[in-house]
C-alpha cells in the first residue's frame, strides 16, 4: 500500500488531533434535550427498574465512540489516498488524447432538432467526449485538447470524469480553420512514453490534409480513433469581402464580394450589404452547385467606417453554417485636411488641390507671411517660395525651395534637361503615379541629410526628397513643377494628393480584413507613441484583452470574425476579421479520417469497471457508516 | 408511524381538534340545544322533584312523621294520629327541589399539556353539561380548580344564563399545580349546599386523585367524575437521552427513552387510567373516560344515558 495523498505524518498528526477530539466529545457530559411531560409521578413508576439498563446504555454509547473513530479512520486514511502502486509508477490503462475540433465548421447546425434548435455540431462533439470520459477504465487517463487554429490542452491527463467533463464543457468554437497536424504532433508529444496511447479526434471532419511545413504527420505506434460529427453539408459562405475607397474621391468606395456555395444543389440566396448599420444593397443572387460569384458594388457612397455583408437563404431558410454568412470591412476614415499654399499664383497647383474634395485650402500670398498667430493646418505648400519663421503645421512640402530656410541643403547649381532616373517605388508619395518619363527643364539639386530618404532622383542627383526636421515633416521637390512637364500629367494631381494624404496621415488605401486563424499584425493607431510595448485588443462587444507589440505592430493569433480595434492610450485603430475560408465552408461531414496514410479506427466502446482508487471506496464505506450510525442512533430507530 | 416516517423525522399530525376553540361558536351552540332536547325526551316528565328532601314542605308525597316543636305550622300536625294516640305528630312531605348541579374544571397545567386538547375538550364538556342544567332549570355552578379553587362563577339558572356560562368557561387558561385534594376542601367549605358534583380533570394529581373525590364524598356531594384523557399522553414522542421536566411541579429526571421503555410507559400510563376507573367504581362513584378524541356530545349522550344526574 502506498500513499498518494497526504504523507503519513500528516495523517498521523490529523487523525491524532481528530480523535482526541472525538473522544474529549465523548468525555463531556452528554447534554440532554429537555422534554416537558404531564405527569411525572407515572414515569416514577416506570424508571423505578431503569438502573439495570444503565450498563447497557454505557456501553452503547462507548459503541457510538468506537463508530466515530472508526469514521475518522476511513477519512484519514482516505486523505491519504493508497495505491497498490508506489507513486510515480507508470501507468498500465490507456492514456487518450482527446482532440475536440472547434474549427468554425464546429458551429453548423445541421444536427439542431426541434426541441434543440440551436444545437451546434459542437453540442454533438461534447457529448461525444463526455460518453469517452465517463466510460474510461480504471486505469486509463485521458487529456481534453482543444483544436482550431492552434492547439490548447484543457486538461492534463486525468482519470477524474468531473474534471474532463468540466474541461469538455468549457470548449468554444471559433471562427478559424482547424490546424490538424499541429495537434497531431501535439498528441504525439504528449503520449511519448507512455502506455496504450491513443489520439481521439472528435470533428466533422473538415480538416485537411495531416502535413504540415515538417511533412506528413507520422503516428508510429500511437493509435488514433475518429469520432465523426454531423449530418449533413447544406452551406453558403462569403469567402471573399473587401472595401476600399477611391483615391481620389475618399467619400466613395468599391466593395468586392465573393460568394461559394458549398450545397450539392442550386441555391437562391440574398446577399445584403450594410453601411454603418444602414443597409445600402439587397441583391437576390442564384448559386450553383461548387459555384464561386465574385461580385463588385462599385461607386459606393452609404458608409463612412464599417460595412458588412450579410447572406441568408432566400425564402427564409437558413443553412447549416451561419459562421460564414457574414463577412466584415473596415473603410479608413477620411478627414478634412487643412492646407495652407504659400506662393504666387500656380495654376496647376491650385487645380490639383481643388480635385482633393477632402482638402480646405488657405492661400497665403508671400508678402503676408507669416500667417495670423494661431492659425494652424495640417499641411503647409511652400511653392517657390522659402520663408523664415516657424510652419504653422506639422508637415509641409517645398516645391523648388531655396535658400538657408529650406529643410533641405539645395545646391545653386541649376541642372538641366533632367529627369528621374532613380524611384523609389514604394514609398507611398508616388503611389499610382509614374514619373519615369518627366522631362524637367530646369532643376536643383536636393542635398538630403542623413536621415533623409531621397524617393527620386536624376543621375545628376536628388530631386524628391523626405525627411523631418525638428520635428517639421517635409517633401521638397527639387524644381518648379512648371518647369517640367509634370504639370501636364494625370500624375501631377495624383502625386500632390499623395504628399498631402502621406503627409496629413490620412491614408485613403483600403483597409486588408484579417484572416481568422492567422497571426495578425495589426499597425498601432497613428497618435500611439512610439515607446508602446503593449496595446489591447477590443471586440465589438466592448470586450478587450491585452496583446503584444513588437515593431510597431500588435502581434496576435486571431480566431474570431467581427469587427475590433488596437487601443494603444487613447488612440484606435480599427480593423475588421473574416473566416473567409472556402475549405472551411465546406461542411459536408467526413465519415473517414485519414493519417499518416491510413484511416483512422473507431472509437472502442467505453468499459465499465470499477475504478482502481481506495480512497473513493474508502469514503463510500465512511458514509454508508455514518448513514447506518445516524439512521439507528441519532435518527433513534433502534435506540 | 412508519420507520420510514421515523428515519426522516417526520411527526405524527396532531390529532384533529375538532370544532374551533370559541365556545360561542354557533355550531357548538346548536349541538348544546340538540343535546338538551335530546336529555328532555330521555327524562320526560322528569323536569322536577327528581331530587327530594324529607322536609315539611310544600310537597304532596307523604314521607314520614316527627315530633312538633314550636313554630311548626300547624296545617301540618296529623291529626289522625292526635286523635288515636294523643301525641302530637307534624306530618313530614318529601319537597320537590331544583337540582344544584357544579362543574368543577380542572384548569392545571396538566390539562394545557401540548396542544391543550384536554383543557378544551373538559370547557365543552361542561359547557355541554350546563347547557343541559340550565335548560332543565336547575342551579349550576362552575368552578376551576388547579392546587385550589381558582375561579368561581355564581350559581346561575335559566336557560338564559348559559353565555355567562361559556364566557367563564372561555376565560380559564391552563396554569398552576394539581392539588384536587386541597382544593375539593375548599370547594366544600365555600358550597355549603349539597349537590352533584362533575369533576372534569385529566386527575394528573401528585399527592392522589382519590383525595379531592374523597373530599366531596365525605362532604355528602355526589360526585361524578369524567377523566379526561389525551391518547398521547400515554404515547409521548421521545427519543434518545432526555430530561424529563414536569410541567406543573418542575420536577426533572433523565431518561434514555427507548422503545422498550416507552412501551412500559404506556403501560404504565393505561394503569394509572385504570386506577382511576378501578377506585370510582369501589366507591360507587360514577366514572366516565372522557377521551379528546371521542367528540363532546357523544360522550354527553352516553352520559346522559348511564346515569341520571340531569334531571
Amino acid at each position: 500500500m502506498f500513499l498518494h495523498g497526504l504523507p503519513l505524518g500528516t495523517l498521523a498528526a490529523v487523525g491524532a488531533a481528530a480523535a482526541g477530539a472525538i473522544a474529549l466529545l465523548y468525555v463531556l457530559e452528554l447534554r440532554r434535550r429537555s422534554a416537558l411531560v404531564p405527569f411525572a409521578r407515572i414515569w416514577e413508576r416506570v424508571l423505578a427498574t431503569r438502573d439495570a439498563t444503565r450498563l447497557f446504555s454505557r456501553l452503547r454509547r462507548l459503541l457510538s465512540l468506537l463508530v466515530q473513530l472508526a469514521l475518522l479512520a476511513l477519512l484519514v486514511v482516505a486523505l491519504g489516498d493508497p495505491r497498490s502502486q508506489p507513486k510515480g509508477a507508470p501507468s498500465e490503462g490507456r492514456h487518450l488524447v482527446v482532440l475536440v475540433d472547434a474549427s468554425a465548421s464546429m458551429q453548423a447546425i445541421d444536427v439542431a432538432t426541434p426541441a434543440a434548435p440551436a444545437r451546434t455540431r459542437l453540442d454533438d462533439a461534447r457529448d461525444a467526449v463526455r460518453a469517452l470520459a465517463r466510460g474510461l477504465g480504471p486505469d486509463d487517463a485521458a487529456m481534453v485538447v482543444q483544436m482550431d487554429a492552434t492547439v490548447t490542452p484543457l486538461t492534463p491527463f486525468t482519470a477524474e470524469v468531473a474534471e474532463l467533463e468540466r474541461a469538455t464543457a468549457s470548449v468554444r468554437a471559433t471562427d478559424a480553420r482547424a490546424d490538424l497536424p499541429r495537434a497531431l504532433r501535439f498528441a504525439l508529444d504528449a503520449l511519448r512514453g507512455l502506455s496504450s496511447p491513443e489520439v481521439v479526434v472528435v470533428s466533422d471532419g473538415a480538416l485537411g490534409e495531416p502535413r504540415d511545413a515538417f511533412g506528413e504527420v507520422h503516428l508510429g505506434e500511437v493509435r488514433a480513433s475518429f469520432v465523426p460529427v454531423g449530418a449533413r453539408g447544406r452551406n453558403v459562405a462569403i469567402t471573399a469581402f473587401s472595401a476600399r475607397r477611391y483615391p481620389l474621391h475618399p467619400d466613395r468606395h468599391e466593395v468586392l464580394v465573393e460568394l461559394t456555395s458549398r450545397s450539392e444543389r442550386a441555391e437562391d440566396v440574398e446577399l445584403e450589404l450594410v453601411g454603418d448599420g444602414q443597409i445600402i444593397d439587397v441583391a437576390r443572387l442564384r448559386l450553383e452547385p461548387g459555384a464561386t460569384l465574385p461580385r463588385v458594388y462599385a461607386d459606393l457612397s452609404g458608409a463612412r467606417r464599417t460595412l458588412e455583408a450579410r447572406l441568408s437563404l432566400a425564402g427564409g431558410e437558413r443553412d447549416d453554417l451561419p459562421a460564414d454568412d457574414r463577412a466584415y470591412a473596415r473603410l479608413p476614415e477620411p478627414r478634412r485636411v487643412r492646407v495652407l499654399a504659400v506662393g504666387g499664383p500656380n495654376t496647376y497647383l491650385e487645380a490639383a488641390l481643388l480635385l482633393g474634395s477632402w482638402i480646405d485650402v488657405t492661400y497665403l500670398d508671400p508678402k503676408q507671411w507669416p500667417p495670423a498667430a494661431g492659425a494652424r493646418f495640417d499641411v503647409t505648400v511652400f511653392d517657390g517660395v522659402t520663408p523664415d519663421g516657424p510652419v504653422p503645421s506639422p508637415a509641409a512640402l517645398y516645391l523648388d525651395p531655396r535658400g538657408p530656410s529650406a529643410p533641405v541643403g539645395v545646391d545653386e547649381a541649376e541642372l538641366r534637361k533632367v529627369g528621374f532616373d532613380t524611384l523609389d517605388r514604394k514609398s507611398p508619395l508616388l503611389r499610382w503615379t509614374s514619373l519615369d518619363d518627366v522631362f524637367v527643364g530646369r532643376a536643383h539639386r536636393l542635398v538630403p541629410r542623413a536621415g533623409d530618404h531621397v524617393v527620386g532622383a536624376s543621375d545628376q542627383g536628388a530631386l524628391l526628397v523626405e525627411g523631418r526636421r525638428e520635428g517639421l515633416r517635409f517633401v521638397a521637390l527639387g524644381f518648379d513643377p512648371r518647369a517640367s512637364d509634370l504639370v501636364l500629367r494625370t500624375a501631377w494631381p495624383v502625386f500632390v494628393l499623395d504628399v498631402l494624404r502621406e503627409l496629413s496621415a490620412d491614408d485613403a488605401s483600403y483597409l486588408a480584413s484579417f484572416r481568422t486563424g492567422e497571426v495578425w499584425s495589426v499597425p498601432l493607431p497613428a497618435g500611439a507613441g512610439a515607446d508602446v510595448t503593449s496595446a489591447r485588443l477590443r471586440a465589438a462587444s466592448g470586450a478587450e484583452r491585452p496583446v503584444p507589440v513588437r515593431d510597431g505592430r500588435a502581434v496576435l493569433l486571431g480566431v474570431d470574425a467581427g469587427f475590433f480595434s488596437i487601443v494603444a492610450g487613447d488612440a484606435e485603430a480599427p480593423f475588421a476579421a473574416n473566416l473567409a475560408d472556402p475549405d472551411e465552408s465546406a461542411i459536408a461531414p467526413r465519415r473517414e479520417l485519414v493519417v499518416d496514410g491510413k484511416p483512422c479506427a473507431a472509437l472502442a466502446p467505453p468499459k465499465r469497471a470499477p475504478r482502481a482508487t481506495p480512497w473513493v471506496w474508502l469514503l463510500v464505506a465512511a458514509l454508508v457508516l455514518s448513514t447506518l450510525e445516524w439512521a439507528t442512533y441519532h435518527r433513534r430507530v433502534t435506540v | 408511524m412508519s420507520l420510514l416516517d421515523r428515519i426522516l423525522g417526520r411527526r405524527a399530525a396532531p390529532a384533529p381538534a375538532g370544532a374551533s376553540d370559541d365556545l360561542f361558536d354557533p355550531a357548538l351552540q346548536r349541538k348544546l340545544e340538540t343535546l338538551a332536547l335530546v336529555s328532555r325526551r330521555v327524562f320526560a316528565g322528569r323536569m322536577r322533584a327528581e331530587r327530594r328532601t324529607k322536609k315539611s314542605g310544600s310537597g304532596i308525597e307523604f314521607a314520614d312523621h316527627r315530633a312538633y316543636v314550636p313554630g311548626d305550622d300547624i296545617r301540618a300536625l296529623d291529626w289522625g294520629v292526635y286523635q288515636r294516640f294523643g301525641r302530637l305528630l307534624v306530618r313530614l312531605y318529601e319537597e320537590e327541589e331544583d337540582l344544584g348541579i357544579y362543574l368543577v374544571v380542572d384548569a392545571s397545567a396538566s390539562m394545557g399539556f401540548g396542544d391543550g386538547q384536554k383543557l378544551r375538550h373538559a370547557r365543552r364538556l361542561a359547557a355541554a353539561l350546563a347547557y343541559i342544567g340550565l335548560a332543565n332549570l336547575d342551579r349550576v355552578t362552575v368552578v376551576a380548580v388547579g392546587d385550589r379553587v381558582v375561579r368561581t362563577m355564581p350559581t346561575t339558572r335559566g336557560k338564559g344564563r348559559i353565555f355567562r356560562v361559556l364566557h367563564f368557561l372561555q376565560g380559564l387558561e391552563p396554569s398552576g399545580a394539581t392539588d384536587l385534594g386541597e382544593a375539593m376542601k375548599s370547594f366544600v367549605a365555600q358550597h355549603p349546599r349539597r349537590g352533584l358534583v362533575v369533576l372534569l380533570s385529566d386527575l394528573f394529581d401528585p399527592a392522589g386523585f382519590e383525595r379531592g373525590i374523597n373530599a366531596l364524598r365525605y362532604a355528602k356531594f355526589e360526585p361524578y367524575v369524567l377523566h379526561v384523557t389525551d391518547a398521547r399522553d400515554g404515547r409521548p414522542e421521545l427519543r434518545g437521552d432526555v430530561r424529563l421536566i414536569d410541567c406543573e411541579t418542575g420536577e426533572a429526571r433523565d431518561v434514555t427513552a427507548t422503545s422498550a421503555l416507552l412501551d412500559r410507559y404506556h403501560a404504565a400510563y393505561h394503569a394509572y387510567v385504570d386506577d382511576v376507573r378501578r377506585f370510582c367504581v369501589e366507591h360507587q362513584v360514577p366514572h366516565f373516560v372522557a377521551d379528546v378524541s371521542v367528540p363532546f356530545d357523544d360522550i354527553v349522550l352516553r352520559v346522559l344515558r348511564q346515569s341520571g344526574f340531569v334531571s
